[in-house]
């Protein structure tokens, strides 16, 4: 990273850390929604890793951010601190994600797709039949909220973290075999690459920070139901938002994260009933015609313009 | 021939009905350069395609330094030391050229670098002896024919292997890009890679070639040097017709 | 996609005589399919497939929301005397909107099958899939067969809801549930025959029939995953030829 960059990005982070100190008095819904913004952008990056750096789509990601809030909230109301059920959530998403992966990824670009679309459902499905132990559709309510400050921090460092991993990531030798995959995984196969092995760490690293995202999600609403958590609904979410940003990017979700939380809270209750997908399907429409990589792309383009009108001597094009 | 490394025994594939290769074997001696010759439908691709793991044979087994390695998956047959380029150049294309390389830097034959400055490094020098050191940056769509099998070649290289197999690789070049990527290969095969090719080009292959193997209709037919195997009566006649011999 | 489409119309159908429906529907939607393949899949069609999935699921999208702005989330039903009729027969009663759809459904693969086979139109399109070159080679009008392939996509699909329309009742949501059927049926008999689709369908039938017996009717749904997964590990060479295209990509 560059020095502006860098710079910037330590702004940013100054400035979030600061923000509920300022705010908490007068204006609580600037926390709310900052918090909101920092756990759609956690999500949203690591649905990334498996659909934008690996290149598989997956439509029923909501499956583990559904384990991880049933799992806290089983959990906390039996006293169960918080301390471990946050991590034996992650776990257990991740854990599903190994078992999901292996029939799944038998399956190559939209069949994959179509197939997680299933996936998601049955989950779904699961969760809401299984009455005994997650309360079928009445869903499960939590016992009290950590201080909304403390939820704060954990959705900001949940969001830092997940960026931070698909930074790293994303220079990194799995890095390489994971854009490889995506790009050509055949010839990715005769370069020594091990795709299926690859594909199945990032689905279980999206898996794991989506399950911890659901327990945050889950101590946030104190309530969980399956269509809420498990809902299709919520795993178009997830793709959205990185496809908005800028698909396979590092700050595209958390672009798209913003835009999202925009869109969906403070403009839909203008809006119709789901008018929030009405725009999300145009958004994803005009998006994938004019510019598929995202808001990003249309930035770059937009760089790439003005430098080519106006060329500074001695800079490098 | 030398002690040979890479052999395959009674190799045969079928598609449905039809049999493209037919109990052939074939065994490549190490440091050598061995020729796949044939015309078209001859198999020598389907061949070549089960000797990399690319494909699974109906029946017959690959050996590679003594250990089975017949229904390894592609990139298990990398690790152990085999690596494949595709007769249809097939470059990432949303990666430069160095990037490229640093895929087949950072995996293919252990030891693998880890870090990325030593997978860089790597992917350098296998670029510096393909030629294309100073194409490093450029997008690997950006490059033309050429440049782009010769890029598929180091990036094969970058993983270290002790056999490489080429496809085609001279397919559509002119007789000077044709000249520099046969002294490639040559270059290659001095550092110490066991080469097989498989080819069109007879000229090309007489000159190169230390050893050929020629498949007609999926069976093999000759074997042995150059000189010998082009003037075979049953290797001229499947070229050039029954006249001819 | 398919979702969507049924949805959309199936409200449409509400307000017509729903075995009339189909005759409407069908040409419109045929002119939406075709209009939508000139306007926006051909811009995609370069790129990945991933990319027009992606699309189109932002066209089921923006559908299903005006599904939802137009006629809200409640249940809708058809109401009326022909959808509670039954018939007679071998000591049995049957629901005669069931026998019409059965009837339907069969004529109209029955139909496809030939199309597909036995026309020129049928035998390009069949070609434009495989490869679409080749195909302008010969001189199939590649441009004017993928609006038509697209058209007719779409108009079976309003079909198809259609009849749907005259068993179930449904939401804007409606389509989802079966897009995973119609994946596992394709999983199970096949892309490329029609008889493979029907061969498919008709095991995931039965196989949900039985189901019933043994377990509670919402798992239902259930069981087109749990036969999906089976046959994706179990039989990875399994209805083969076909898992092998699929798994080509």
């Amino acid at each position: 990273m560059d020095r502006g960059r860098t710079i910037f990005v330590a702004v940013l982070l100054v400035a979030a850390i600061v923000a509920p100190f300022v705010f908490a008095e007068r204006a609580e819904f600037v926390i709310d929604s900052l918090f909101l913004i920092f756990l759609y952008g956690a999500m949203a990056t690591a649905w990334n890793v498996l659909g934008g750096f690996a290149g598989q789509v997956s439509f029923g990601h909501a499956a583990f951010l559904g384990i991880g809030a049933y799992t806290t909230a089983i959990l906390q109301p039996l006293g169960v601190s918080l301390w471990i059920a946050v991590p034996v959530g992650a776990l257990l998403a991740g854990l599903y994600s190994l078992v999901i992966g292996i029939p799944a990824f038998r399956l190559r670009g939209p069949y994959f797709s179509i197939a997680t679309i299933g996936i998601g459902e049955a989950t779904r499905l699961i969760a809401l039949n299984w009455t005994s132990l997650t309360g079928g559709a009445s869903g499960l309510t939590l016992s009290a909220a950590p201080p909304i400050v403390a939820q704060y921090f954990a959705a900001l460092a949940l969001c830092v973290g997940a960026v931070a991993l698909a930074a790293w990531i994303r220079s990194s030798r799995f890095g390489f075999a994971l854009a490889a995959i995506r790009q050509d995984p055949d010839a990715a196969e005769t370069l020594g690459v091990a795709t299926t092995v690859a594909k199945t760490q990032a689905l279980f690293i999206s898996a794991c920070i989506l399950g911890i995202a659901g327990s945050v999600y889950a101590l946030h609403y104190l309530f969980v139901s399956p269509g809420s958590v498990f809902g299709f609904g919520t795993s178009i979410g997830f793709v959205i938002m990185p496809i908005i940003g800028g698909l396979g990017t590092v700050s595209g979700p958390l672009i798209g994260a913003v835009l999202y939380s925009f869109v969906r809270d403070q403009l839909a209750v203008s809006l119709p009933n789901n008018g929030d997908l009405l725009v999300f399907g145009v958004l994803l429409i005009a998006i994938v015609v004019y510019e598929p990589r995202g808001i990003l792309g249309i930035v770059d383009r937009l760089r790439r313009a003005r430098r080519r009108r106006a060329p500074a001597a001695g800079e490098a094009a | 021939m030398t002690a040979p490394i890479l052999e395959g025994r009674g190799l045969t594939k079928r598609f449905g009905g039809l049999l493209a290769v037919s109990e052939v074997d074939v065994a490549v001696g190490q440091g050598e350069i061995l020729g796949l010759i044939g015309p078209n439908g001859a198999g020598k691709s389907t061949l070549f395609r089960l000797i990399a793991g690319i494909t699974r044979p109906s029946a017959g087994t690959v050996t590679f330094r003594g250990r089975n390695i017949t229904n390894r998956s592609a990139h298990d047959v990398c690790i152990a030391g085999v690596a494949a380029t595709h007769q249809i150049v097939r470059p990432f294309r949303d990666m430069t050229v160095l990037e490229n390389v640093m895929v087949g830097a950072f995996f293919g034959r252990r030891p693998q670098p880890r870090g990325g400055r030593a997978a860089r490094e790597a992917a350098l020098e296998s670029l510096a002896v393909c030629d294309l050191a100073d194409r490093a940056a450029s997008d690997a769509r950006a490059l033309n024919l050429s440049g782009q099998k010769r890029l598929e070649i180091a990036r094969a290289l970058a993983t270290r292997p002790e056999v490489l197999l080429l496809d085609e690789v001279l397919a559509g070049l002119n007789a000077t890009e044709t000249d520099r990527t046969l002294e490639l290969v040559r270059g290659i095969r001095e550092r110490g890679t066991t080469i097989v090719i498989v080819e069109h080009n007879l000229r090309a292959v007489r000159g190169v070639c230390t050893r050929i193997v020629a498949l007609v209709n999926g069976r093999k037919v000759a074997e042995g040097d150059p000189e010998t195997v082009l003037a075979d009566e049953q290797v001229v006649t499947a070229y050039l017709g029954p006249t001819h011999a | 996609m398919l979702g969507a489409y049924i949805t959309w119309w199936l409200f449409t159908t509400f307000h017509l005589h729903p075995l009339l429906a189909p005759l409407i529907i069908v040409p419109a939607f045929f002119l939406i399919g075709w209009g939508l393949e000139r306007t926006l899949v051909r811009r995609v069609l370069g790129a990945e497939p991933i990319i027009s999935l992606l699309m189109l699921f932002g066209v089921w999208l923006v559908l299903q929301s005006l599904a939802y702005v137009i006629w809200t989330g409640d249940s809708r039903t058809i109401e009326m005397p022909f959808i509670e009729s039954t018939v007679s027969a071998l000591g049995m009663q049957f629901a005669v909107p069931r026998i019409y759809v059965f009837v339907m459904a069969g004529l109209i693969l029955i139909a496809l099958q030939l199309f597909l086979t036995r026309t020129y139109l049928g035998r390009a399109i069949r070609a434009t899939a495989q490869d679409r070159d080749a195909a302008r080679l010969v001189g199939v009008d590649v441009d004017r067969v993928m609006g038509i392939a697209f058209g007719l996509g779409i108009a079976l699909a309003g079909f198809g809801g259609s009849l749907l329309s005259l068993l179930f009742s449904f939401t804007p949501d409606f389509g989802r549930e079966l897009s995973l059927k119609s994946f596992c049926i394709v999983v199970l008999g096949g892309l490329d025959s029609i008889v493979g689709v029907a061969f498919g369908a008709i095991s995931l039938a039965l196989a949900e029939s039985f189901g019933v017996r043994y377990m509670p009717a919402s798992l239902q749904n259930l069981i087109s995953f749990v036969v999906l997964v089976v046959v994706l590990i179990a039989l990875p060479k399994g209805i083969v030829g076909t898992l092998r295209a699929l798994r080509r990509g």
